[in-house]
């Protein structure tokens, strides 16, 4: 009996390596031995991983470029010729499986070298050998990973346009993948547009259906954010190509479909004009919602495609929600379990759909959806969690709930407060987020964030490294501190110490300074009891104060820092010979016109701030208020308010009566 | 106190402009954390009668006409504690709403009769009378006019014997932050007068707080 070949040629991952490896395995085992590794990974991921473990790549990459250097230095033709074919299209093929969807494959096959070997073979003359190289570098191009493509370099693009022309669909969807890929900036798309890419790219869309997906994809990034590019698709021979991509919503490819949908929102999202059309409208949201229901990769894309759809767009939240987006994204919310990628677009579009509708977020708590919002904060993937807080963020957008107290209780504050020390910088910020807009809380429920540890975080995180995680935090005490109790202010204080928010006064970002003076006018706000806070050890806070206004530039800060000084004004007579002496030290200073330069700023809010501490610094029951009117006149503060009589701004000229009233209650008020 | 800045602007500044009118102007008095008190008028035949009244404003959209808050009834008689409701307004910036309220049945009639309770609003009834002040551009003009309709009640449940069916007409006024309105319910008391003052928390002065959504 013969014996089966299999007993010689085991399947262990090991024997083939061995195999493949071996300098003494005769090239038709060689063949074999490329041909079973490519069978044993593709679709297997696990598969895959062992092989890449063992060092297949470099292996497989080195058979790849030795047939390539026989090919190009023997040439000729025959058996010989035929079998390094093989060679060449099984070794691209295995190399092309291990790049799919497996980022470890593609750094593998990036660091063998790979890449250039496979390039080398579109060229080739055996259609077969160029398709395989072809199939490969498309799928390394599917990856983040992938080196980008340089348009801007006069040969590439050269290339770029052989391979678009290419009669082979592989090769012409290859140069697709490539823009896709690496087209990001403005200057590329128009280098793209110029070459004449659009209109070989709208060619492709009649071609087979790899041509159809691969230049859909394209398209869209070619005219994302690039309005000029885009009149280009849009308007030649009266929109033909865009009736293409419309039509292609109907396609029946779900891919197809969601790609043309991509296409027509990247097109439409590039001018306030494109698209409008109320059919459209409805269909695009009608086709994505159909999408949601494929049980695959389209699926998992589709929310991000609606999501870019109504982002920022009320009109589109609207149509949405009246097409029940909200109900069907909550439907499949509760169907449950997903890969993470769905999870995270369907919170994201969530989020989107109530970041400015009532009637969403309503529905949104009607469908008592927050359970799961709430439950994913704690998900595995970052990328979950981040869209939770987002979509949590902008559900509690509102006062109506705010008011209500909706959302301070422990399932929301609990976890929220736990993703403050998370490990992504990401999810830390979208957290701050979060809570920025949920301690905002009208009813008495404060404490409730005090005493699950939130605002001892916060204080932590406003001495954090990045900026953006300290703007955030200071943001969030300071929604944390409007209209809250005197005992909750002093614990939020006594975490804070002054010395911590004296830094924060004159901390390197402009914008957590305009958040740290906001928070510590809140702070000052409410019973006259507050005001002390800023006059504790020997007032250092108010000296800190009074150094910043005199120092920084940045109107927003300064309105921050006049409203801060207007609240400490309207205390008792102390408070408000303190703000005096801040505002107009010493004669002869220059911070002396600082309250001219002021009322003369071309931004009204600083010009309201800074009446309404003129107005409270005047306020006529205080007994030294004649003192203080006879200073402010000194320093020229009557006849500028006298000049504001026709101010533009109506609250400035209204304020501005109004302190000139109290002014002249003290005698002459001519100077 | 606040001096009452005389209101000196005419009907000429506030009619006869273009249509795509601009929206009210911010309001320092009328922002988000700004108190008021004062009382709601309830008497009817058989009493005389008013409730002490809190407002605190809570909420502001300029850009929606929109604007909310609490409004806490202090000595109602069937009520152990006071009462606190949340009401949202509707500004009327011709824009995002007019005049004319079209809901919660109150007719055309009803709004101009409530309207012109006002003083502040008979420079503007003729404009309003010909196309409902749709060419009105009140961006302008030193007073808010408004209807605050009432949401829920926050701390006392609906079998709390009161209702909040109705709506009240509402005239802010910019230069010192008062505010007037009239209850406009059916089946209650008509005319039911709310007045209110902007109110300081024992402060010698205007105090400012703020939050803001992210």
């Amino acid at each position: 009996m013969p014996t089966s070949a299999a007993s010689n040629h085991s399947g262990r991952p090991e024997d083939l390596i061995g195999r493949l490896n071996s300098t003494h395995t005769p090239y038709e085992a060689k063949l074999k031995a490329l041909r079973d590794l490519k069978n044993q990974i593709i679709g297997n991921r696990t598969k895959k991983q062992v092989f890449l473990k063992l060092g297949a790549v470099p292996s497989v990459v080195s058979i790849l470029s030795a047939a390539s250097s026989e090919d190009s230095a023997q040439g000729g033709g025959g058996d010989n010729r035929e079998f390094r074919d093989s060679m060449l299209i099984q070794s691209a093929a295995a190399i092309g499986s291990f790049a799919c969807g497996l980022d470890a494959g593609v750094k593998a096959v990036l660091d063998a070298g790979a890449f250039s070997l496979l390039f080398s073979l579109i060229s080739h003359l055996n259609e077969k050998v160029a398709d395989a190289g072809a199939r490969s570098l498309k799928l390394i191009y599917q990856s983040k990973l992938a080196p980008k493509y340089d348009f801007l370099q006069e040969k590439n693009m050269e290339f770029l346009l052989y391979l678009l022309n290419s009669k082979n669909e592989n090769v012409s969807g290859l140069a697709a993948s490539i823009i896709t890929h690496s087209c990001q900036t403005t200057v590329e798309q128009l280098a793209l547009s110029e070459a004449g890419v659009i209109k070989r790219l709208v060619s492709l869309l009649g071609g087979s259906l790899i041509q159809r997906d691969a230049s859909l994809e394209s398209l869209a990034a070619v005219v994302k954010e690039n309005s000029e590019v885009a009149s280009k698709f849009m308007g030649p021979e009266n929109g033909r190509a865009l009736n293409v991509v419309i039509e292609l919503m109907k396609d029946k490819y779900p891919r197809t479909r969601l790609l043309a949908c991509m296409c027509l929102i990247c097109t439409r999202n590039t001018s306030s004009s494109y698209l409008r059309d109320s059919g459209i409208q409805n269909k695009l949201v009608l086709v994505l919602l159909e999408l949601l229901d494929d049980p695959g990769q389209v699926g998992d894309e589709a929310p991000f495609v609606l999501s870019s759809l109504i982002t920022e767009k009320e009109d589109m939240q609207k149509i949405a929600f009246d097409e029940n987006v909200v109900d069907k994204l909550c439907e499949h919310l509760r169907a449950g379990t997903f890969q993470a990628k769905r999870l995270q677009g369907l919170f994201l579009a969530l989020g989107d759909l109530c970041s400015k509708l009532e009637c969403c977020r309503d529905r949104v708590i009607e469908l008592q959806v927050l359970n799961f919002v709430t439950e994913a904060l704690a998900h595995d993937s970052a990328e979950v969690r981040g869209a939770a807080c987002t979509c949590l963020k902008n559900v509690s957008r509102s006062v109506k709930k705010l008011s209500a107290g909706q959302f301070m209780n422990e399932a929301v504050a609990v976890p929220l407060v736990q993703l403050l020390c998370d490990t992504s910088t990401s999810v830390q910020v979208a957290a701050l987020g979060a809570i920025s807009n949920v301690v905002v809380d009208f009813m008495p429920h404060k404490s409730l964030f005090i005493q699950c540890g939130g605002v001892k975080q916060l204080v932590q995180l406003s001495k954090s490294m990045e900026s953006a995680i300290r703007v955030n935090a200071v943001w969030a005490l300071k929604n944390l501190t409007f209209l809250v109790n005197n005992k909750c202010k002093d614990e939020i204080f006594s975490e804070l110490t002054s010395t911590t928010l004296i830094s924060l006064l004159s901390d390197p970002e402009a914008s957590v300074q305009e958040q740290a003076f906001a928070l510590i006018r809140n702070l000052v706000d409410g019973s006259l009891y507050s005001i002390e806070y800023v006059f504790g050890e020997d007032g250092l806070l108010l000296h800190a104060i009074g150094k910043q206004l005199r120092s920084t530039s940045q109107i927003d800060v300064q309105i921050q820092v006049m409203y801060t000084l207007s609240n400490v004004a309207s205390g008792n007579e102390c408070h408000k010979e303190a703000v005096m002496n801040q505002l107009l030290p010493q004669a002869g200073n220059d911070t002396e016109t600082l309250l001219i330069k002021f009322l003369q700023s071309t931004d009204s809010r600083l010009r309201t701030a800074t009446i309404w501490a003129l107005i409270n610094l005047t306020f006529p029951s205080s007994p030294g208020t004649s003192s203080r009117v006879t200073e402010l006149k000194n320093a020229g503060i009557i006849s500028q308010l006298k000049n504001m009589d026709n101010d533009p701004c109506l609250d400035v000229k209204l304020r501005a009566k109004m302190a000139l009233g109290q002014l002249m209650m003290f005698g002459d008020a001519s100077t | 106190m606040p001096v009452r800045v005389v209101d000196n602007s005419s009907p000429s500044q506030v009619s006869g402009t273009t249509p795509g009118n601009a929206l009210p102007q911010p309001c320092t008095l009328l922002s988000v954390g700004q108190a008021f008190s004062g009382t709601q008028n309830v008497s009817s035949l058989q009493k005389d009668e008013a409730w002490r009244v809190n407002v605190k404003i809570q909420g502001c959209d300029l850009d929606h006409g929109y604007l909310c808050g609490t409004m806490e009834a202090l000595n109602v008689p069937m009520a152990d504690t006071p009462v606190v409701t949340f009401w949202e307004g509707e500004i009327v910036d011709t824009k995002n709403y007019t005049f004319f309220t079209g809901k919660w049945g109150a007719t055309e009639e009803d709004d101009i009769k409530h309207w012109t309770k006002f003083p502040s609003f008979l420079p503007l009834l003729s404009q309003v009378e010909a196309d409902g002040g749709k060419s009105l551009d009140l961006s302008n003009y030193p007073y808010i006019f408004m209807r605050w309709k009432e949401q829920y009640f926050v701390n006392v449940g609906t079998d709390c014997g009161l209702t909040i069916a109705g709506f009240y007409y509402v005239c802010f006024s910019c230069s010192d932050g008062s505010i007037n309105g009239f209850y406009y319910d059916p089946n209650s008391s008509p005319f039911q007068k709310l007045e209110l003052k902007s109110t300081n928390d024992g402060r010698l002065g205007f105090s400012f707080s703020s939050y803001e959504l992210q």
